[in-house]
């Protein structure tokens, strides 16, 4: 193989090593938040953004919780008022400030979509109208409105709220 | 929204109720667990590719879609994009056990900030 040939080869396998590389290095874990994220047990229902990361965790023998991560500190933050021994977290968001939470939990066989507010302590629940069963939530940036995943009579709609 | 028996994810405009094109998630459903940027230029998704769940991201902008490799062990069941479009948090199934991971998209995404956000520089703000 003449030198002019060798280098071309290497140059494209170099190119292609540069190519794969560049792929399986695309998606670069955070390491700083994943680290205290393991320690949680058994995490889903993740709701991020740049500040914030809400999650239902839960370990083996004990109640799934609600946990707000603060990303500039990398650790779970205090939610008085949110987490109740009588009901269990299905599905929850954040907004961007941190403030608003948007919940659906089980609690006494019926599932309630629940407005929590942090700076207040203070959770609310919200109306389904018409009745049907919540069952997934989002909640937009600006913590301004909420879709719901709502079950009516085998039928998943989504409803938009407003919140004032 | 079932779409002749398949999931199929919709992104309609709420300003004007349109329903906006999504020609490049054809054929790739089910799709599940929808999570859009500040300004809907990106739109995270899980797709049935190969019989698997993937992660992908979908620019409006230009058209592109991006797939998120992940380890063969692991699966995605539920993802969420941070409105900036800076990082995603992804639940991942792993041998029975529900773990999340949140990644960096910085350098793969261009930022997709709030509306009134200055990206960046422009001098001191002006002194009365």
């Amino acid at each position: 193989m003449s030198k002019r040939a060798t280098i071309g080869v290497g140059l494209s396998t170099a190119a292609l090593t540069l190519l794969l590389a560049g792929c399986q290095s695309g998606l670069r874990p955070i390491q700083q938040l994943n680290q205290p994220l393991s320690g949680l047990g058994n995490s889903q229902s993740p709701s991020l953004n740049s500040e914030w990361l809400a999650l239902i965790s839960s370990r083996t023998g004990s109640r799934a919780q609600v946990q707000l991560i603060d990303r500039r500190r990398n650790a779970p933050v205090p939610l008085p008022g949110l987490n109740r021994p009588d009901s269990l977290p299905i599905s929850v968001a954040v907004d961007q400030r941190g403030e608003r939470l948007a919940l659906v939990r089980q609690r006494d066989d019926r599932s309630e979509l629940v407005i929590h507010r942090r700076s207040l302590q203070a959770s609310q629940t919200v109306p389904i109208e018409p009745a049907g069963v919540p069952q997934r939530v989002s909640l937009s940036a600006d913590g301004r409105v909420l879709a719901v995943e709502v079950s009516r009579a085998g039928l998943w709609q989504v409803d938009l709220l407003e919140l004032p | 929204m079932d779409r002749g028996g398949r999931t199929t994810v919709i992104l309609q405009d709420r300003r004007s109720g349109r329903v906006l094109p999504l020609r490049q998630l054809r054929n790739r459903q089910p799709h599940s667990s929808p999570s859009l940027s500040w300004n809907g230029r990106y739109l995270a998704l899980l797709v049935l590719q190969g019989g698997r769940r993937q992660a992908v991201i979908e620019d409006r902008a230009t058209g592109q879609q991006l797939p998120l490799f992940l380890p063969a062990a692991q699966e995605p069941q539920q993802l969420s994009l941070a409105p900036d479009g800076q990082s995603i948090a992804l639940e991942l199934i792993n041998g029975g056990s529900r773990r999340l991971q949140v990644f960096s998209l910085a350098g793969m995404l261009e930022p997709d900030r709030a509306p009134g956000l200055r990206e960046s520089g422009g001098g001191s703000p002006l002194q009365p």
